[in-house]
């Protein structure tokens, strides 16, 4: 497995980086990205903005909307979220089927490795909480013969960016209707941000061998032109999203 | 896993093959790979179920079509059907993507209709909670149809495409595969009252589907005149127009509600007929609400005397206080915009000009100097132009005006606006340049004898006093006054305070108490 460490790389960059790696390479691919240069929302693929944002907001304060390539759900990222991204062979990795649920468990049992000891860490439905509050959310895409699953861990957040984001109509069962602030939590609470990494990638040591390379070893497996399906979404994308409004003020300096 | 086979009886050459489609699954069956069911033999027998036969029966909900000598899915042996082509269409279903999930949304297709596909070639992504799943197929065959459209919501089991495997291409004696349900027993009468809505009896793509939805059309009554009996877009759209013309005022209104509903929608309406070849029809659109009291309100305004005033306002200085009041701002439910400093200092420039805040009594000739500045924002809502006003406006500091408009702008949205919201008025903000335009000539909202339309702030070019350009951003505005009451000069000199005062925001403070 190659391993790509990455530090403050644009979330959309990463994003089109990972879509290229899951669809073009034939090898697998350990990602990991600490943290993106500004914030910004990131939607899965089917996510539609009037649902889950704050869409008066977020035109307010010129935030980037991000569409990405795999499902599940939305997420504000900034510089305090780590990423966490492993692209495999489905064949790769025994024990492993290449379908939601069998990758979700095997992610469990890494990340178990990870903060054994440390944490009462669970993968809870979908997502890596301590205790009952969330601290990564997961999303995934499965092709013909390989698979995508990425983390986007909260290392550190800003309470205001929370406020972009609706309650989500479609939400874990053990959420049971907290509000964002009451159903997530900062990793930095439990172990310092260098241990997490190395822990993650001493974790992935155990599964599979791996080469540390860098960003250009990314451009050789995948030669011709590739068009990544996420996307950011454009102003006016958002303002339809958003639906009539009473128009009383819209002075755009 | 058993394979159940069941033989078709020979049936006369006018009558057609039953195909059942298959309801709702209930069954959770584990699949090794995302792909669809697998097949024993794919050649001949286009069996995809893996289930025993009896249990098939249990789970799949099988309509009164069924004979109990037939079987739901398309089956052939070429043993008792020696007379038939050999290859046939089958129904490709969702499969198991893991256990405890119930759907899928369909997310795209990577085929479409009439396209030859190979064994394990991607068809479709769907979605399912966190994952994007490719589905690829088990044969090599052709795309017959097309089940769901992107956005569906696919249950497990449920039918997503058809294909048809096997050597041959779509048989040319069309008639025997075409998919068209008849109860056995009753083929002489296409017309059959059994419900052949519900097992797709009729062929024809999702997008001619949706378009016969949309239009409360069974596809059943339209005469399909595309391949096979196919029905087209055409033959929906004609279906249409008969159906109109036959049931006449009932299809008018129908239509005219429909536009109703979607007065203040018109961004989408366009777009669903942005295709469709409709042969126009005049529409009755009865006014109510909000449109119904402008119609008075207008119509009584346009008696009065109005002459409007034109002036250009720098808003620099007004830009930069914005800035400052956002990134001095710690409450995140708040955001700053122009309009309230606009307020603001509109009502600072009519304490020195009470005239511009006043009412007139046209019997008895009296203007009333109104004491409070009830400064009227004019919205327009989905629900037609609503003119709320923020009460007491001089009392008011720049983030309780904020505070205050917000309220106001969330209650018009939501049609919630109250009595006391909408009168009381003194004076009106129009800022029409929300939507474009450089200025308009507001008409007075009675009794008031003033009303301002403000246009967008743009950025423009300006000579400076040695000859350099510089950009600047400019504000057109318009005053529309009541001429009984206001003169030409009146109105010139409020408006040289209000803009010094949004000119000059820091001149605010030496008049704030």
């Amino acid at each position: 497995m190659n391993l790509v460490r990455l530090n403050r790389t644009p979330i959309l960059k990463q994003l089109h980086l990972e879509e290229k790696l899951l669809r073009k390479s034939s090898t697998n691919w350990c990602i990991i990205n600490d943290g993106t240069d500004t914030p910004a929302i990131v939607m899965g693929i089917s996510g539609k903005p009037s649902e889950l944002l704050e869409i008066g907001s977020v035109l307010r304060d010129q935030v980037p909307v991000i569409k990405r390539f795999t499902g599940g759900g939305t997420v504000v990222v900034d510089k305090g979220t780590v990423f966490v991204t492993l692209i495999c062979n489905k064949d790769d990795v025994p024990g492993v089927q290449p379908y939601p649920r069998s990758i979700m468990s095997w992610s469990g049992l890494l990340y178990n490795q990870v903060f054994k000891g440390i944490a009462d860490f669970q993968l809870r439905e979908n997502d890596y909480v301590f205790g009952n509050r969330k601290f990564g959310g997961n999303a995934q895409s499965i092709t013909k013969n390989r698979w995508i699953h990425h983390t986007s861990f909260l290392w550190d957040y800003a309470e205001g960016n929370m406020a972009f984001l609706k309650q989500p109509a479609r939400a874990p069962e053990y959420r049971m209707e907290r509000g964002h602030t009451e159903f997530i939590c900062r990793m930095n609470e439990y172990l310092p941000r260098t241990d997490f990494i190395e822990k993650t990638t001493e974790a992935v040591e155990t599964y599979f061998s791996v080469k540390n390379v860098n960003l250009e070893a990314t451009e050789e497996p995948c030669g011709a032109e590739f068009v990544p399906s996420t996307r950011l979404l454009s102003k006016q994308e958002l303002e339809e999203a958003l639906g009539p409004q009473p128009e009383i003020i819209g002075v755009s300096v | 896993m058993m394979i159940s086979r069941r033989i078709w009886q020979k049936r006369p050459p006018t009558s057609s093959w039953i195909f059942l489609r298959p309801y709702t699954s209930q069954i959770a069956v584990p699949s090794p790979s995302p792909s669809l069911f697998p097949v024993q033999t794919p050649s001949l027998i286009g069996f995809l179920s893996s289930y025993a036969a009896s249990s098939f029966r249990s789970v799949y909900k099988i309509s009164s079509l069924e004979m109990p000598t037939m079987v739901s899915r398309c089956c052939y042996s070429n043993h008792a059907l020696a007379d038939l082509p050999a290859s046939g269409i089958v129904d490709v279903p969702l499969a198991q993507t893991g256990e405890g999930i119930a759907e899928c949304e369909l997310l795209k297709w990577f085929v479409k209709e009439g396209d030859e596909i190979e064994e394990f070639q991607p068809l479709c992504a769907v979605q399912s909670d966190k994952a994007t799943i490719e589905i690829t197929s088990r044969y090599k065959g052709k795309v017959a149809q097309l089940l769901h459209a992107p956005g569906n919501i696919v249950k497990v089991g449920e039918t997503l495409l058809k294909l048809v495997v096997g050597d041959s291409a779509v048989p040319t004696s069309s008639s025997d595969v075409l998919e068209s349900v008849k109860p056995p027993g009753s083929e002489n009468s296409p017309d059959s009252k059994l419900n052949k809505d519900t097992v797709g009896g009729v062929l024809a793509t999702p997008a001619v589907r949706n378009l016969a939805k949309l239009y409360g059309i069974n596809l059943n009554d339209v005469d399909g005149t595309g391949k096979d009996g196919r029905v087209l877009k055409e033959d929906v759209l004609k279906y249409a127009v008969q159906k109109g013309a036959a049931d006449g005022p009932s299809a008018a209104s129908v239509s005219a509600d429909c536009r109703e509903q979607l007065l203040g929608e018109e961004e989408t309406y366009p777009q669903t007929f942005a295709e469709v070849k409709w042969y126009p029809d005049d529409k009755t659109v009865p006014l109510r609400g909000f449109q119904r009291t402008m119609v008075k309100t207008m119509s009584m305004a346009a008696k009065i005397p109005h002459f409007h005033y034109v002036e250009e306002i720098n808003c620099d200085a007004l830009v930069k206080l914005k800035a400052s009041f956002q990134n001095n701002n710690s409450d995140p439910n708040i955001k700053h915009t122009f309009l309230p400093s606009l307020i603001k200092s509109l009502s600072m420039a009519m304490s020195k000009y009470p005239f511009m805040n006043s009412c007139f009594n046209e019997e008895s000739l009296e203007v009333i100097l109104k004491g409070s500045h009830n400064i009227g924002i004019a919205m327009a809502t989905q629900h037609g132009l609503a003119v709320p006003n923020i009460k007491n406006v001089q009392s008011l500091s720049i983030l309780e005006i904020t505070k205050e408009l917000s309220r106001l702008q969330q209650l018009a949205k939501d049609n919630e606006l109250n009595p006391a919201d909408n009168s009381g008025g003194t004076i009106t903000l129009s800022n029409i340049g929300a939507i474009g335009g450089k200025f308009g000539a507001p008409l007075l909202n009675l009794p008031e004898v003033a009303i301002i339309a403000m246009g967008r702030i743009e950025k423009v070019p300006r000579l400076s006093d040695d000859g350099n350009v510089y950009p600047s951003s400019i504000m057109t505005v318009n005053i529309g006054a009541d001429h009984r009451v206001l003169d030409g000069a009146t109105v010139a000199k409020f408006c040289n305070e209000w803009k010094q005062l949004i000119e000059n925001p820091e001149l605010l403070l030496l008049q704030m108490r």
